[in-house]
């Protein structure tokens, strides 16, 4: 679906450039914060290689990052940190909570930690899993360009989906996928 | 060391290497306080990786807290289930099988040995030389293979527990390991052709951040970061535990503590594990991999269906759980960082009162910044890496 | 290793002298003698590596945390540990151990033990603003209930 202002086959033709370009070069930021950062190296590591997907830097600065892998667990120390960080990243921008920790606190269902960073941040993708291996966050990574592909201007602000049906930011509804 | 530029005119800078940091090694914050690009003062603030663990193991009973034990210094997780598994079994009391003492010792060192190709790749990378870290992430993949063969998951295995361990490790891994280690010096050989003679990396770590020995030993620092200062001490050697008194390897020191050594100790670390897990798989014995104290481990699943016995003592083991005897213990051992160790304080009751870590990284990094004050803010950045510092442990 | 226990009987009084299973001597002392134990055990005893310093609560008691001190001796190769009971505050040994000062710290953090003589006594842990000493065994987990599909109620939202 494209946005609206976009009309006509130039117009159809340029925002599915938009999205092509996009979906091909999701540029994660440096957010390895525990165990699952270290899988995070490991998927960019020479076996599995995440940039032939085409994540092929992470930057360390957020203002060049679309992606945010939150891999590890948020302290409550850390929370205004990742909340500062997504906040520094430009739109558009997507959110992938990566392992137990990031997606519901995991094993430690504590004083100490953000029970899941969707209380912080809007997700787009949850990734199961102690850590989550290579693999699985090479899944989740397709899915999110996937979804990106679709429609990468309005499939972000991890845009709640039933069945299939997304909300568009000029709320109107309709299938999300091709 | 650099000196000052203008003593007359110090315009102080404050700068935040903030937890978010490519090169911090985790969730590690430094106040910095410039004057141009020499370090007056640096200041860590720890923290942020907080995640109440020795809290969380009051709530769990023993087994359940070996999976906790993973999580903390996530690079040695099998070096922390052992710590943690000698702790218990001291409170216990149990007979731990030959086969089983053995295998833990080939999996504490294969863990040592990816715990150093992940200091060699990031200490690389933070450097500026990006291939190293690809060649140690091929070897490090293979140990993480034999890993998953075992017990199913990469890194947090929760392999090795009080008892013994999870269970035996198929012939074919074993095999497979076997192979790895023969080929293993030759892959070290490659990186130091990389990094050790290397121009560009002697000068960034040589004479930077010196720590002389006497600091460390008041800072409480030990493992690489001790012995990189010249002090020769290694648990393995000083205060044996399962079966190191019988293998036959070398302590590696350091002469005046600055990066380049602590990276010469680690890499010389690795081969003596090898010669370790060498001559562990060549005495491997055969028999059981869990103690036979039924009230630690439980029976074998066959045994249930003849022995009352059995079912009562799977079924205590299920519902209360391990339960030793009231009083402490603490069993220190050598990570890849230093003086790992569980304090386990036990009531009787299925659960520990009190659980807590002596994790080496909170001790070694008090000396960070003993080491970066007086260098450039450029150093930093070596320093942190040569200290190896996991906030996993630090937080805990 | 009865070398040393017999040093320690002589200096601490055989009483105070316990062997847990571990095989760590330890030492019971009370809180005012601490400084000078942490001396002799430094000194004369050569124990001299600061290893830990942690705090055990026991509810029971009137003074309700253990701190519990352990070191090493490189020339014996030995651990020998230092326990002191104390119901808020303890002597701080970070003017003669600089390695405790991240580790007291810890224990003001978590468990509100004030550490007298400490340069730096702050939270380390847990943000400048939070409240309460969570490892404190008064303190709850503080864990979220587990919001199961099969125990939520029939009425509740979708």
């Amino acid at each position: 679906m494209s946005d609206a202002t976009r009309t006509g086959a130039p117009g159809f033709l340029l925002s599915r450039l938009e999205d092509w370009a996009r979906e091909s070069s999701l540029w994660p930021v440096t957010f390895g914060l525990a165990c699952c950062a270290i899988e995070m190296m490991a998927t960019g590591a020479s076996r599995f290689d995440m940039a032939r997907f085409g994540s092929e830097l992470f930057r360390a600065s957020p203002r060049q990052a679309d992606l945010m892998i939150v891999a590890g667990r948020v302290s409550q120390k850390m929370a205004p940190v990742l909340r500062e960080i997504y906040d520094q990243m430009p739109e558009p921008k997507w959110v992938i909570a990566m392992g137990d920790c990031a997606s519901c606190s995991g094993v430690f269902n504590n004083y100490a930690l953000v029970q899941g960073v969707d209380k912080i941040v809007p997700v787009d993708v949850y990734v199961p899993g102690c850590p989550p291996t290579p693999d699985a966050l090479l899944d989740s990574l397709i899915k999110l360009k996937e979804r990106v592909a679709a429609d990468s201007r309005n499939a972000r602000h991890g845009a709640q989906t039933t069945a299939g049906v997304g909300i568009a930011h000029d709320g109107t509804t309709g299938p999300t996928t091709r | 060391m650099t000196e000052i530029a203008n003593p007359e005119s110090r315009e102080l800078l404050t700068v935040n290497m903030g937890p978010q940091h490519p090169s911090t090694h985790g969730v590690l914050r430094l106040e910095l306080v410039l004057d141009g690009e020499v370090v007056v003062r640096c200041r860590p603030v720890i923290g942020y990786l907080h995640t109440g663990i020795e809290k969380t193991f009051e709530a769990k009973t023993y087994v359940q807290g070996v999976v906790l034990t993973d999580r903390m210094d996530y690079l040695n997780p099998l070096g922390n289930n052992l710590a943690y598994s000698l702790s218990v079994e001291k409170l216990v009391g149990c007979e731990i099988p030959a086969r089983a003492t053995v295998l833990r010792v080939v999996l504490a060192e294969l863990t040592r040995i990816a715990s150093h190709l992940m200091f060699i790749g990031s200490i690389a990378l933070d450097l500026g030389a990006s291939s190293p870290f690809l060649y140690c992430w091929r070897e490090r993949e293979k140990i993480l293979d034999f890993f998953e063969g075992m017990s199913g998951a990469r890194m947090m295995t929760s392999f090795i527990r009080p008892g013994g361990l999870a269970r035996d490790i198929p012939p074919d891994i074993v095999a497979s390991i076997s192979t790895f280690v023969d080929t293993m010096p030759g892959y070290i050989d490659s990186y130091e052709e990389l990094l050790t003679g290397n121009p560009i990396f002697r000068e960034r770590t040589e004479g930077v951040g010196i720590l002389p020995a006497d600091d460390a030993l008041a800072l409480g620092c030990t493992g690489p970061v001790l012995r990189g200062s010249g002090v020769a001490l290694d648990i393995r050697k000083s205060n044996p535990y399962c079966g190191y008194e019988q293998y036959d390897f070398a302590v590696p020191t350091g002469t005046i503590g600055d990066c380049y050594d602590r990276y010469l100790v680690r890499v010389a670390e690795m081969r003596e594990s090898v010669k370790i897990c060498r001559q562990a798989l060549d005495s491997l014995p055969d028999g059981p991999v869990q103690t036979s104290d039924r009230k630690v481990m439980p029976p074998p699943r066959a045994e249930l269906a003849k022995s009352m016995e059995a079912v009562i003592h799977h079924f205590k083991l299920w519902t209360e759980g391990i339960r030793p005897p009231a009083g402490e213990a603490y069993v220190g051992l050598e990570s890849p960082r230093g003086e790992l160790g569980f304090y386990v304080v036990s009531d009787g009751s299925g659960r520990p009162i009190r659980v807590h870590e002596r994790g080496p990284s909170f001790a070694n990094l008090q000396a960070l910044p003993k080491i970066v004050e007086g260098g450039a803010v450029a150093d930093v950045v070596a320093c942190i890496a040569s200290m190896d510092p996991i906030m996993g442990e630090v937080d805990r | 290793m009865s070398v040393v226990d017999d040093a320690l009987g002589t200096i601490f009084g055989p009483e105070a002298i316990s062997v847990p299973a571990d095989g760590i001597p330890t030492v019971r002392v009370p809180l005012a003698e601490l400084l000078s134990a942490v001396e002799r055990v430094r000194g004369e005893l050569k124990h001299s590596r600061f290893v830990d310093v942690t705090a055990v609560d026991h509810l029971t008691r009137e003074e309700r945390f253990e701190l519990v001190y352990l070191f090493y001796s490189l020339e014996q190769r030995t651990w020998l540990r230092l326990k002191a009971r104390t119901d808020r505050d303890a002597p701080s040994i970070t003017p003669m151990v600089p390695g405790a000062n991240w580790y007291e710290r810890e224990l003001y953090d978590l468990f509100g033990i004030h550490f007298d003589g400490h340069p730096d006594l702050q939270r380390i842990m847990l943000p400048d603003d939070w409240r309460g000493h969570p490892l404190r065994r008064t303190e709850p987990l503080g864990s979220e209930p587990v919001d199961f599909t099969v125990t939520r109620s029939v009425y509740a939202r979708d």
